[in-house]
């Protein structure tokens, strides 16, 4: 099967932004700005909707940084000052971890606006992966991050369960940190046994699919580890990745290829990525074909929504494409 | 220059209302006609009432134009009435440092906005076409502010690098996309293409028509220098400063802030015809007075000496972050706290952390003073 959606926090429409930053200048209540949230989020979704996506999410609109939620909402953890987001002008709060760290309640699921997701189709839910939570906070009560890495994918697994009760069949653990250049430099074999060990804890006993989505760096540098990770699906940057080496390997998992570039506002050429995609997917599964998602190569987010949108157009006419190709 | 720890600012200053609202043809409270008024007699500026009588006419280009021009004398004033030596017009003609430069380059389209972080964001552009030099960007500014600036001018420029970081860089991918087939040398080949294109099409002609008209001392701001860590993109970035400066006959230095030190000292011995790096340490900094352990926040000095940086400094000793008044006392540590860490205290230029644009006139004016008495304080400690 060969699908599509999107894997991360989208644009706020330009409507919102205008209502964020009246907010930020006390020219308007709590209650506005939640409509707005609210309004936009239909639209988000049924834009998603109205380009065929195989998985809706709601969005995420609300969420100031990847970790946010969680930093907010996780006892034993304090918010920082803001720090840089990988290689982008864009900053999030740091999260310091002062105490053991405790979930009170449903983070993911309080912050997501269920009551706009569509019930005839099936939801998607993205949450920061063990290892990038924890490269991306600051340490001070742990022994040493791999303590602290269990601790969080402790957590990570009860908020997929309660994820899975309202309905959710699709969750994407985002992992930048794992393949971003500066940070996985010196990732070693037993660094990523780890962290394999830490995504175990996180996904046992979860009966839906689950993808580790890597981005804004190489995901050829993980390999043949990743492989063995004991998730569904394998999300690749193709904007940072070499595609030799990953021509390399044989997957038996389903991949999730990062064909759109966010970080780019050149609107693809649908014919490219078509030829892009089959290349890999013919390489990468030397028996079966597993299954198959076309996706930006990491969160919308650093686009304005009108050239999101028109490149969620181009994921889906890809994505019949190769359908197409494939049948 | 002659003195010990000259004092300087970094470019922005925060523009008062009557500028704003008066450049956008909107009306202005009494409250705010009357911040012209006591700041016009504070500085001692003369023939302020004309200011006045200007705020109360109708939107027009002339307007606007005065307007600029009074807003950069005040600001003028206001550093020269503070004590430094070295500065410029407070960057009152300018929207900002990006879009202020983008919308006078053709080539160039605003997309809208994006996130910075929370509810923050910025109005980002895309390359459409080959930039292309339109109308002088900096230069009426300067034009001006030479005629009204009696000390030292320091004119800061939006480095090209930082440019295209910030801008998305359609032209050059698309013009890209049948000669390289892997997505990611194909952006990074387009990048050179786009930074190398705005040095020679844009910032090498704005800067030969400064020095043309008298400028000596151009600051290149380059925020964005350290966003990509790796090797590769550290020697685009050195490469992209070298080339900028290349040939002229005036002194460069470079202003970065809020930044990756541990990366940038690596290279900054790399950079040519780099006299000063203004570096933002007060912000990293505990606020007790003392030298040693206690001026944490300028431990990474000594990673640019190790690395070989051997030019001046401008040392950050207030943080424009916080409205925390630093006492001369706590200003003159940090001096001396470097001066002996480098062991030479010919090389400090004594300065603000970054811009004072997001202070107000009355706390920078009281921080740009104890700046001034701090430096003061340092060199008699070391006379």
């Amino acid at each position: 099967m060969i699908g599509c959606y999107v894997t991360g926090i989208l644009p706020r429409p330009k409507e919102l932004i205008k209502v964020t930053r009246a907010y930020n200048r006390r020219r308007i209540d709590e209650r506005e700005l939640e409509k707005a949230f609210e309004d936009a989020t239909v639209k988000v979704i049924n834009t998603q909707l109205s380009v065929d996506f195989n998985y809706i999410a709601d969005g995420m609109l609300r969420w100031q940084d990847l970790l946010r939620p969680f930093t907010e909402n996780l006892s034993g953890v304090k918010m920082g000052g803001l720090a840089r987001w990988f290689n982008n002008n864009m900053f999030y709060r740091k999260p310091i971890i002062v105490d053991d760290v405790q979930r009170k309640k449903s983070i993911v699921e309080e912050v997501t606006h269920l009551k706009y997701l569509p019930r005839n189709f099936p939801w998607k839910a993205i949450l920061p992966a063990p290892y990038t939570f924890v490269q991306l906070s600051e340490n001070r009560y742990y022994k040493d991050k791999t303590e602290f890495m269990f601790k969080y994918a402790e957590i990570l697994r009860q908020e997929i369960q309660d994820l899975v009760k309202p309905g959710f069949k699709y969750v994407q653990l985002s992992d930048p940190a794992l393949v971003y250049k500066p940070i996985a430099l010196s990732l070693s074999r037993d660094e990523l046994n780890i962290v394999n060990e830490a995504l175990k804890v996180a996904v046992k006993g979860i009966p839906i699919k689950i993808c580790l989505q890597t981005f804004f760096g190489d995901f050829s540098k993980i390999l043949p580890e990743a492989l063995d990770f004991p998730v569904d699906h394998l999300g690749i940057d193709l904007y940072e990745t070499n595609f030799e080496k990953l021509k390399e390997h044989n997957f038996e998992k389903g991949v999730a290829l990062g064909l759109v570039d966010s970080r780019s506002s050149l609107v693809e050429n649908e014919d490219e990525l078509v030829a892009v995609a089959k290349e890999i997917i013919e390489s990468i599964y030397h028996f079966k074909t597993e299954e198959v998602f076309v996706c930006p190569n990491c969160d919308l987010e650093f686009l304005p929504w009108e050239k999101a949108k028109e490149k969620m157009k181009v994921i889906s006419n890809v994505t019949k494409c190769l359908r197409e190709e494939f049948s | 220059m002659n003195k010990l720890f000259p004092t300087q600012e970094i470019g922005s200053l925060t523009k008062p209302r009557w500028r704003v609202k008066g450049y956008r043809g909107e009306p202005l409270s009494e409250e705010e006609i009357a911040e012209a008024v006591n700041w016009g007699r504070k500085l001692r500026i003369e023939n302020s009432d004309e200011l006045v009588m200007l705020l109360g006419e109708k939107d027009s280009s002339a307007k606007r134009k005065a307007i600029l021009e009074w807003s950069a004398k005040y600001a003028i004033r206001f550093f020269e009435a503070a004590g430094l030596d070295i500065f410029f017009d407070g960057e009152q003609w300018r929207s900002e440092m990006y879009e202020h430069v983008i919308k006078k380059i053709a080539g160039f389209k605003f997309l809208g906005h994006v996130k910075s972080f929370d509810y923050r964001y910025f109005n980002k552009a895309t390359c459409i076409n080959k930039p292309k030099y339109a109308e002088p960007f900096y230069l009426d500014e300067f034009l001006f502010a030479k005629e009204n600036i009696e000390k030292e001018i320091k004119v800061p420029f939006t480095g090209p690098y930082t440019l295209v970081n910030w801008t998305f860089n359609e032209y050059y991918e698309k013009r890209l996309s049948r000669e390289i087939k892997e997505f990611k040398r194909r952006k990074l080949e387009a990048k050179k293409q786009f930074i190398f294109d705005m040095i020679k099409e844009v910032t090498r002609p704005e800067i030969s028509r400064l020095l043309d008209s008298g400028a000596r001392w151009i600051q290149i701001d380059e925020p964005a220098a350290t966003t990509n860590p790796t090797d590769e993109e550290m020697e685009l970035f050195v490469e992209t400063f070298n080339e900028t400066v290349k040939g002229f006959n005036c002194t460069f230095s470079l202003h970065n802030c809020y930044s990756n030190y541990e990366v940038l000292a690596k290279y900054a011995c790399k950079l040519r015809n780099c006299s000063q790096l203004a570096l933002e340490f007060a912000n990293r900094d505990s606020k007790q007075t003392g030298m040693g352990n206690t001026r944490k926040g300028y431990k990474e000095i000594k990673l640019f000496e190790e690395y070989g940086f051997r030019g001046d400094y401008g040392l950050g000793v207030i943080d424009v972050h916080t409205d925390f008044m630093e006492p001369p006392e706590l200003v003159r540590d940090r001096i001396l706290h470097v001066a002996e860490m480098i062991d030479d205290p010919n090389r400090i230029y004594v300065s603000t952390d970054c811009g004072l644009r997001t202070r107000t006139w009355e706390i920078s004016f009281q921080k740009l003073k104890n700046m001034v008495l701090g430096a003061e304080l340092a060199r008699k400690a070391l006379s």
